[in-house]
Formats: C-alpha cells, sequence, structure tokens
C-alpha cells in the first residue's frame, strides 16, 4: 500500500460524519478523486443559499505532494465568484501550490480555508484575464505560475 | 532476496546471520533477517532486527549515506513488528484466560459430583437433579462473566488513537519522534521525506535543515509503550 493511499485511508476514518458546518463528503471512490461539497455559512451575500462542489485529486506522493484542487460546475453547483477564482474552476491559491503546500495540511483544513477565502471576499468578480486564461489554459493548476493581480483579496 | 522472494525463510536467515558475522553493522541484512523472522512467526526476534535495522538506517541519514533511501521501508517494517508481537502477545493472553476458565469451570463440576454422591435416600433423585441444575447456573454465570470481561476488553480495544503519538504527515503512528523547533513532533522517516521535497518547517514554512532535527526520546518511549498495549493501532 502506498504512501498516499494508507494517509487517505485514515483522513477518510477521521472525515466520516465529522466534518466541520458547511463541508460534506459527496464520494472518495479509489484514494485518487474525492468530491466534497462546500457552503458558506455567514451572510456574505455574494455565497447566500449556494452550494459549491470541490474536486480533490491525489497523486501517489500525497501529502508530500499538494493535491489538486478545483471548483467543478453541475446543476446546482456553480463555480463561485471570486478575483482568485477562475470561470472554469481553477483556484489561486498559494496553500494549493508547490511552493505553499505543507503535508501537514489535508482535505479538511483545504476545505476550510477555501471557505474561509469566500467568507472574507467582498469582490463579486473574476480574475483579471479570465476569458483568456479560461480559453487558453492547458496545464495543470499546480504548475501554473500564479501572477497574484491582486493581493489584497 | 531471491530467497526471500521464494519465502525460504529459513535459507534467508542463515545468509543474513553469516552476513551480519561478516559486518556487524548491516542494514539490509538485518531487514531481511527482520522479514524472515516475522514471516516465521518469531515477532519477537523480528523486532529486535527490525530496531537494529532502523538504528542503522537512521546512522546513514545522519551521515547522508546511500542507505538512507531505506527509512520509509525500514519504519514500516517496525511498525509491522510491534503489530505481530502484540498480537502473538494478546494470543497468549486469551488463551490463558480460556484456560483458567476451563480449570474453574472443572472444579465446580468435581464439586458437584462429590456433592451427589453423597446423596442418599428417598428424595436422592430430586436432590441430584437439584444439584445438577444449581451448578448448571453456577458455571454459566462464570461464563457469562468470563464473556463479559473480554467484552470490556474489546471494546476498549475500539479506543480512539491519541493525537500524541500520530505523526501529522502519515497519520501513522511514530517510531522514532524527531522535534523541529516550533516543539511538533514528525516522524524522521516522514520529515526526511518533506525536507527532501521542501526544506521548510511544516507548520510555519521557514527553512528547516534536516540537522536541525532533535530526536524527541521521551515521545518515542511513549509510542513505544502505547504500541505495546496497542498494536492495533498500527493498522487504525
Amino acid at each position: 500500500m502506498s504512501f498516499a493511499t494508507k494517509r487517505l485511508g485514515k483522513e477518510l476514518a477521521k472525515v466520516h460524519g465529522n466534518l466541520p458546518p458547511g463541508i460534506a463528503l459527496v464520494t472518495a471512490e479509489g484514494f485518487q478523486e474525492w468530491l466534497l461539497d462546500i457552503q458558506v455559512l455567514d451572510a456574505n451575500p455574494i455565497y447566500m443559499g449556494q452550494t459549491y462542489r470541490l474536486k480533490f485529486k491525489f497523486s501517489s506522493s500525497y501529502p508530500i505532494e499538494p493535491p489538486e484542487v478545483t471548483f467543478v460546475a453541475g446543476p446546482d453547483r456553480p463555480i463561485p465568484m471570486h478575483p482568485h477564482i477562475y470561470s472554469n474552476g481553477i483556484i489561486c491559491l498559494d496553500l494549493l501550490g508547490t511552493q505553499g503546500w505543507s503535508p501537514v495540511q489535508n482535505v479538511e483544513s483545504i476545505c476550510m480555508s477555501l471557505q474561509s477565502m469566500l467568507t472574507g471576499n467582498t469582490k463579486n468578480e473574476r480574475p483579471e484575464g479570465d476569458e483568456q486564461f479560461v480559453a487558453s489554459n492547458r496545464r495543470r493548476p499546480r504548475d501554473i505560475d500564479f501572477y497574484y493581480h491582486d493581493n489584497t483579496v | 532476496m531471491a530467497l526471500l522472494k521464494l519465502s525460504r525463510w529459513s535459507a534467508v536467515i542463515e545468509d543474513s546471520n553469516h552476513a551480519i558475522s561478516l559486518l556487524a553493522e548491516n542494514m539490509k541484512a538485518y531487514y531481511y533477517l527482520a522479514q524472515a523472522q516475522i514471516a516465521l512467526h518469531d515477532s519477537e526476534f523480528a523486532l529486535d532486527s527490525a530496531k537494529k535495522a532502523h538504528e542503522l538506517c537512521v546512522k546513514e541519514v545522519l551521515i547522508g549515506g546511500k542507505g538512507a533511501g531505506s527509512l520509509n521501508v525500514i519504519t514500516e517494517l517496525v511498525l509491522k513488528c510491534k503489530k505481530e508481537n502484540w498480537e502473538r502477545k494478546e494470543k497468549e493472553r486469551l488463551m490463558a484466560r480460556g484456560g483458567l476458565l476451563a480449570d474453574l469451570v472443572g472444579l465446580l463440576e468435581r464439586e458437584r459430583d462429590q456433592k451427589q454422591e453423597v446423596v442418599h435416600g428417598d428424595t436422592s433423585q430430586e436432590l441430584i437433579r437439584e444439584i445438577s441444575n444449581e451448578y448448571a447456573e453456577k458455571i454459566e454465570e462464570l461464563r457469562h462473566t468470563f464473556e463479559a470481561a473480554n467484552g470490556a476488553h474489546d471494546e476498549g480495544r475500539r479506543r480512539k488513537v491519541p493525537d500524541w503519538v500520530v505523526d501529522d504527515i502519515t497519520f501513522s503512528v511514530m517510531v522514532d519522534p524527531v522535534v523541529t523547533k516550533t516543539g511538533q513532533s514528525y516522524d524522521r522517516s516522514s520529515i526526511m521525506e518533506h525536507l527532501r521535497r521542501s526544506p521548510t518547517d511544516p507548520l510555519t514554512r521557514e527553512p528547516l535543515r534536516a540537522e536541525d532535527l532533535r530526536p524527541n526520546l521521551a515521545l518515542r518511549a511513549a509510542c513505544d509503550e502505547f504500541l505495546q498495549e496497542n498494536g492495533w493501532a498500527v493498522d487504525w
């Protein structure tokens, strides 16, 4: 059994029925891809009443390497508006990049970071150059060197 | 190595011991030896061999030798040996307890037979039946008591693994905890794996080098003791 499988098995055991409010496990199959739903719990008007779906993809060297985390769209599952979230679901968050990642992070802590990233946001807008990025990007999210257009967010 | 794959365990043990006699500090030989001993259910010796392999591997890690890359598999092997050792002790304990129950039941049956032998007179059949019933109840009660005790023990086995024995990177019980300047401990094998990719403290992302790690001996002893009582925690 690989490093990643063992650790994910334990994370799953911890996560079952024991997630913080506003975070719910949808599926966790094969230890390669998990889906989770998150909601913003305070009264932020941008996200009120919405549920967003996150897709986690793990490599065999998780948690030494970060998982790939994106928002995925579906019926009743929009991509949240945020200056660091592209309309194709790619998230620009240092925690998820090769530089900012730490192996003590886990699925739950990532979900909570994303929750608070949304909670604290007041700008109902996409990142600069969203259309062009979405049309042209072929790279994997963690290989992209995001240029932080607006570090005040 | 081929013998190991072929599961010819006693030949592996022979070869390993020979290799160790030629070169005492032979990490690989101890590693193979432990695997063969565990396959032969010699868990106590296996644990000693695995610990020796681990100790030699840590030396390699400290000098940056080529054996350092084996730290992960050796750490896993130590855990496996600890689990096997606990399972063996657990089995012995349960057998001893089963033996005690059989002894007590035997004593009660003997007492019943003695009482029944001295019964005389017209009502003897009735008395004998009464005595039989009385002892059947006692034996039943005794079995219940033992079952309840075992049940309570099984209940205890499902207890949670305390956070202080768990490595925050692998979520496994630590074998060789080392501490960083934040005061947080990690298993040496997993923090080394992390440092290979990124020489930073996992909590603060400040620069962290392998030389900055210090063994946490008290925690190591505590984790060891925890696993002696709770070997199941290896696979929680």
